[in-house]
């Protein structure tokens, strides 16, 4: 457990030891053992469910432990809650970015940070300062004072940053910080990790992308069921290895989509602009068009006209100008499941009756036909396989990976025309996005059936490039509301990627 | 000279109107920068008032009964924080409840106390401090600089406040906990110890509003708060969530209130109905027009931390 | 004012009515013995007086059920679409002022006339005191809690003005209007009791309101609308501004028919003070009944012996009549939390039950 610190010599800042975490009768964590010294960038890596976020709840003392000891520079520590973590030099920076939208660039560094007794006093230009100071270390530069929704979300995570630095902790923790960035801003954001690094501080990183963990770690420790199975230098690892660590078994080689033959056109949009919910200008001049058997991907930061371009396809919203072709039902999987695509507190018949109340065939007159709807649920649930107990369990108690399957079923019950996802497989452990993604692809791909409908057309908007990369037979960027056509020629992950930033990253909304 | 006289004595009424609003709706001021609305500050009021009204008489003073009206509605208020805030309940409910509660219990000490028929009490009177120098301007000075303490203690409050809000890490923090509760508790922020006693402080508050009501009018009566919470909640959504500003909406109330003497005293004919409801009528005017421009703090009446239920 | 109203909200069942009632008689017993009363008097005064004679339940512990009933009908719905209506007693009172006006001015036409007229009246004029709230919630984004307990207020003052001034009695005594023909009057459901067809009525209602909810596309859209605001749009692609509309409109209207059956059926006159605050016990009838529309009938029918009672524990036992408001701030609070504790208990269940993906964040 020894080999390959950069500085072994000195004591651990962080040491973990038999750490136990139960949850009901999962026992999440299960005797963990961590070490991680000065000087390091460290990478915890582990699949969804195998006790990473467990474990940073543990050592930002949003979760308290079972069992175990943690110490912190030599010394043991009791993390009951948030400000424990602080005291005790430890900054977290979370996976679901923690400023307050309303306040501003400056406000938010300084909030928690006590420098008298009863907080009678607001040192701002004491913060002021310390923040330059600290832009100009890192080469993390912000107006102080913007308010911080006015921000991109890169240069949210900046902020975030710079709000940990500014109370000079010795451990940097950062969980999954580089799901928000585009590839170019990754590479610049491991930049200033390795400094961080270098001057003396531990930094540990709490990642799932293999090869973002190879590039810039220096110890990798894997999780798996809540255990260590593997801690040591990454030198002595490459890609398959470690996916082999972190997954237990080999991954297959996935196949790459055949091209189709695309059937009739479903969507047409000309020109089409709309706006945000703020009034902004979220959409312009976009042209698209969708036929059925394919699957055509969009690209992009989320944030760009994202989720204005969704409601529209789906029909939920009416554009600004611009033609508009749809056909008579569209299934939508939304972004936000618990919010916009399940009622979590409905069970799961009301869940699918939510889509398809306007069906004649789930209505007699202005009744509801709850018995119909019943049977449709369960042969839905069966041909998805959705796991759950019955069919009158609520949707919250479903796990994600179900819930998804639930909503995607539910969808195509909707329409088997048209199928709009947004992000469908944020937030699944990888099993169950894998699931949600071939689902997608062998619907596009199904031949003609008896009935002799031509297989679905399906649009995939998602933030996750390699998802869109992997899913679809044509490729758009969608950046600053504008859709850009990726040639076939260029489609790799490094042009894709420069198309969805191609703006000098400083340049807000 | 008359219309002197009815101008002094209007702005008069209105900022002695306009004080327990103002001292109630800066209360709600800092329990809505928390995230907590307080729909039963008309709780608060009302056990304020009778708290205020026992106080006097059994310390015969004033300052008696402030106190005992402020500990009064604090600790209504703090019934219902221990529900919102600790139980994480429903806050538009717990509030009406703790509104029903309040004037229900209010009254049924009242009656324990006092008989089922209620006496008239007297109470010491809230005498007016002049400000020196000031009171001696004409018109304004009576009006405005010969007031009961409590309406400079409002004035003060307004401007205590803005500086807490603004300019201390401790309204820093009060204001993070209001619009985004995750971001304040990742920050170190204890949320729920920051909710409870912003809610507590805005219930002390609605209690001295309520005691001088009693001492103002110099007796106690079943359900004396006439509203006034309510109000005082439009007041702060008319006030933008500004100290500042709630100080001149609870003086634009007052005022409303006024109308009704000098219009009677002006001899008009109007049914005196239509004066009782125009401080109502005037809040949902103002409402109406005025809200597309405020923005309340995100987090208002969410109780946190969330659960997915 | 533009709060983003998205909450959840189901009070569960059966238990958790049996839990809050539970709590709500421990801590009740507890203030009276606080307060220096007897609780075996006053608990025996209450029983007496709420349903002690055939006469003492039809006549006072029923009648008085017909308002809490029909304003609990209408908390309930409103609340199961996220219609934060606190305004049924102001919609009561514009629905008695409506109904004892038609009442008095079309007394002489028959009574299978003017009774329908008045109901329809009635329930008209609570659906329009509800339509500002309504309009300023929908158009301007102005929230409904504060404007509909500011209407009810000003709705206070309208009954002040019309019985001293345009309905005023003929005598012109007293602040209260003429008593209505008899041909305005209710039917008696009980001949010999004063129940009045008015308890047939909020029964019926109950009933339909339930098929409305359980059985149709409305009610379930309403549902809905209450549940996921963003889900109702997104996914059900439902027009919850056209539900809310309809839906606080029904809800007033519910509310006004309350008033109308008061002046109608009970009190055949308009006075100020005729409801003692029934808009807001309703509340807690509509909570305590886990906003079940049969539910708030079996809980509205306790609150009428509640409210039957009380007057005999006054009388007998010397307790003052406000211990029942505070009785029923109790209720709600008791609702509250034994609520919290149900969904303590599902979650600690669940999280047993499954692999807890989920829940480990």
């Amino acid at each position: 457990m020894t080999d390959g610190g950069a500085d072994s010599a000195s004591p651990p800042s962080v040491e973990l030891e038999a750490i136990r975490k139960r949850f009901g009768p999962v026992v999440a964590l299960d005797g963990v053992d961590l070490a991680a010294f000065p000087g390091e960038v460290h990478a915890l890596v582990g699949e969804n469910g195998a006790g990473k976020t467990t474990l940073m709840g543990v050592l930002s003392g949003v979760v308290r432990a079972d069992q175990g000891v943690i110490r912190i520079a030599g010394r043991s520590v009791r993390l009951a809650k948030p400000r424990d973590a602080w005291a005790s030099g430890i900054g977290m920076v979370h996976q679901h970015l923690t400023l307050v939208p309303e306040l501003t660039v400056l406000e938010n560094v300084a909030l928690g940070v006590r420098s008298a007794a009863w907080g009678l006093r607001l040192p701002f230009d004491q913060v002021r300062s310390r923040l330059e100071a600290l832009s100009h270390e890192t080469g993390l530069s912000v107006d102080p004072d913007v308010v911080v929704e006015r921000l991109s979300v890169g240069e949210r995570q900046r902020v975030e940053i710079l709000k940990v630095l500014n109370r000079d902790p010795r451990v940097l923790v950062l969980d999954e910080p580089t799901s928000v960035l585009a590839p170019r801003e990754v590479e610049e954001f491991f930049h200033v990790l390795r400094g961080l690094a270098y001057e003396g501080r531990t930094v540990l990183l709490i990642a799932h992308k293999i090869d973002e963990i190879l590039a810039v770690a220096d110890r990798i420790t894997v999780l798996r069921g809540g255990r260590v199975v593997h801690s040591g230098a990454s030198h002595a690892m490459d890609s398959g290895s470690l996916a082999h660590l972190m997954i237990g078994r080999d991954v297959a080689a996935r196949e790459l989509p055949q091209p189709s033959e695309p059937g009739a056109e479903l969507v047409r949009l000309e020109g089409v602009s709309a706006r945000g919910s703020r009034g902004e200008v979220a959409l312009s001049d976009v042209h698209l068009t969708v036929r059925r058997g394919e699957i055509v991907g969009v690209a992009g930061v989320d944030g760009n006209g994202q989720r204005e371009l969704a409601l529209l396809l789906a029909g939920a919203e009416s554009p600004e100008s611009g033609s508009v072709q749809l056909p008579d039902t569209v299934g939508f999987v939304p972004a936000d499941r618990m919010g916009e695509a399940l009622v979590p507190d409905f069970d799961l018949t009301q869940n699918v009756a939510l889509a398809l109340t306007d069906m004649p065939k789930y209505r007699r007159g202005a009744l509801l036909r709850w018995g119909r709807l019943r049977s449709a649920t369960a042969r839905l649930m069966d041909r998805h396989g959705v796991g759950a107990p019955s069919l009158d369990v609520r949707a919250w108690m479903l796990s994600g990976g179900n819930q998804q399957k639930l909503v995607v079923g539910r969808e195509l019950i909707r329409s088997q025309a048209l199928l709009i996802a947004h992000n469908p497989t944020r937030g699944l452990d990888v099993a169950a996005g894998r699931f949600v993604q071939d689902e997608l692809r062998r619907l596009s791909r199904s031949t003609k059936e008896a009935d002799g409908e031509d297989p679905p057309g399906i649009v995939v908007i998602s933030s996750d490039l390699d998802e869109v990369l992997e899913l679809s037979d044509r490729l758009f960027v969608l950046r600053k509301g504008r859709l850009l056509t990726v040639p076939e020629a260029r489609r790799t992950r490094e042009f894709v990627g420069a198309l969805m930033l191609a703006y000098d990253g400083d340049s807000g909304e | 000279m008359a219309e002197v006289a009815l101008l002094t004595s209007f702005l008069a009424a209105s900022v002695r109107l306009g004080v327990p609003l103002a001292l109630a709706a800066l209360g709600e001021t800092v329990s809505e920068r928390a995230g907590v609305i307080n729909i039963g500050l008309e709780g608060s009021l009302i056990a304020g008032a009778l708290g205020g009204s026992l106080g006097a008489m059994a310390w015969s003073s004033a300052l008696g009964g402030i106190l005992a009206g402020a500990a009064a509605g604090a600790l209504v208020a703090v019934v219902f924080a221990a529900f919102v805030v600790g139980l994480n309940t429903d806050q538009i409910i717990t509030g009406t409840a703790i509104t029903m509660g309040g004037l229900g219990f209010t009254g049924a000490v009242y009656q324990a106390r006092f008989g089922l028929a209620g006496v008239p009490l007297t109470l010491p009177p809230l005498s007016s401090v002049p400000v020196p120098l000031l009171h001696r301007i004409p018109v304004l000075g009576p009006a405005l600089f010969e007031q009961a303490p409590t309406a400079y203690l409002a004035v003060a409050m307004g401007i205590l406040l803005w500086f807490g809000f603004f300019r201390t890490e401790w309204g820093l923090e009060l204001r993070a906990v209001g619009e985004s509760p995750d971001a304040a508790q990742a920050a170190g922020v204890r949320v729920r110890w920051t909710r409870f006693w912003a809610t507590v402080f805005g219930g002390l508050m609605a209690g001295i509003a309520g005691a001088h009501l009693a001492l103002d009018s110099g007796t106690f009566v079943e359900g004396m708060s006439g509203g006034r919470g309510f109000i005082a909640l439009a007041v702060v959504v008319l006030g933008r969530w500004n100290p500042l500003w709630v100080v001149v909406a609870a003086s634009f109330f007052g005022g409303a209130s006024a109308l009704q003497f000098s219009m009677q005293a002006l001899g008009w004919d109007v049914p005196h109905q239509f004066f009782l409801a125009l401080p109502y009528l005037l809040t949902l005017a103002a409402l109406a027009g005025w809200v597309g421009r405020a923005r309340p703090p995100s987090a208002l009446a969410h109780p946190w931390p969330k659960t997915t239920m | 004012m533009g709060i983003r109203v998205n909450r959840v909200l189901r009070f569960g069942g059966l238990w958790v009515a049996l839990a809050a009632l539970l709590i709500t008689g421990v801590v009740a017993v507890g203030a009276l013995v606080a307060g220096g009363y007897d609780p075996g008097v006053a608990l025996s005064a209450l029983v007496r007086g709420a349903a002690g004679s055939p006469e003492q339940l039809f006549s006072v512990t029923l009648v008085r059920s017909v308002p809490l009933i029909l304003t609990g009908l209408a908390v309930a719905l409103a609340f199961r679409a996220g219609v934060w209506n606190i305004g049924a007693e102001g919609q009561l009172y514009a629905g008695a002022i409506a109904g004892v006006w038609v009442g008095l001015a079309a007394g002489d036409l028959p009574g299978w006339i003017v009774v329908p007229l008045v109901l329809l009246v009635s329930s008209t004029a609570g659906a329009v005191w509800a339509l500002i709230p309504t309009l300023m919630r929908l158009r301007l984004g102005v929230y409904e809690v504060i404007t509909t307990i500011l209407m009810n207020f000003v709705a206070i003052q309208l009954v002040g003005y019309m019985v001293s001034g345009p309905l005023q009695e003929s005598r012109g005594v007293f602040p209260q209007t003429d008593a209505i023909s008899a041909s305005a009057r209710l039917p008696l459901l009980i001949p010999g009791t004063r129940l009045h067809i008015g308890f047939a009525v909020a029964l019926l209602l109950g009933a339909a309101l339930w098929v409305v909810l359980r059985s149709t596309v409305f009610g379930f859209r309403l549902q809905v609308v209450g549940q996921s605001p963003a889900a109702a749009r997104i996914t059900g692609r439902i027009d919850g501004a056209r539900v809310i509309f309809v839906t606080f409109l029904a809800s007033g209207g519910l509310a006004g028919l309350a008033g109308a059956m008061e002046v109608s059926g009970r009190t055949f006159a308009l006075y100020e003070g005729l409801s003692p605050g029934w808009g807001y016990t309703a509340i807690a009838v509509a909570l305590l009944a886990g906003l079940h529309p049969m539910g708030v009938v079996g809980v509205g029918i306790l609150f009428g012996a509640l409210e039957g009672g009380a007057g005999a524990m006054q009388r007998e036992a010397g307790i003052p009549e406000a211990w029942v408001s505070g009785i029923e701030a109790l209720v709600i609070l008791a609702v509250l939390a034994a609520d919290q504790g149900r969904k303590w208990f599902a979650r600690t269940r669940s999280e047993r039950a499954r692999p807890a993906e989920s829940s480990v964040g």
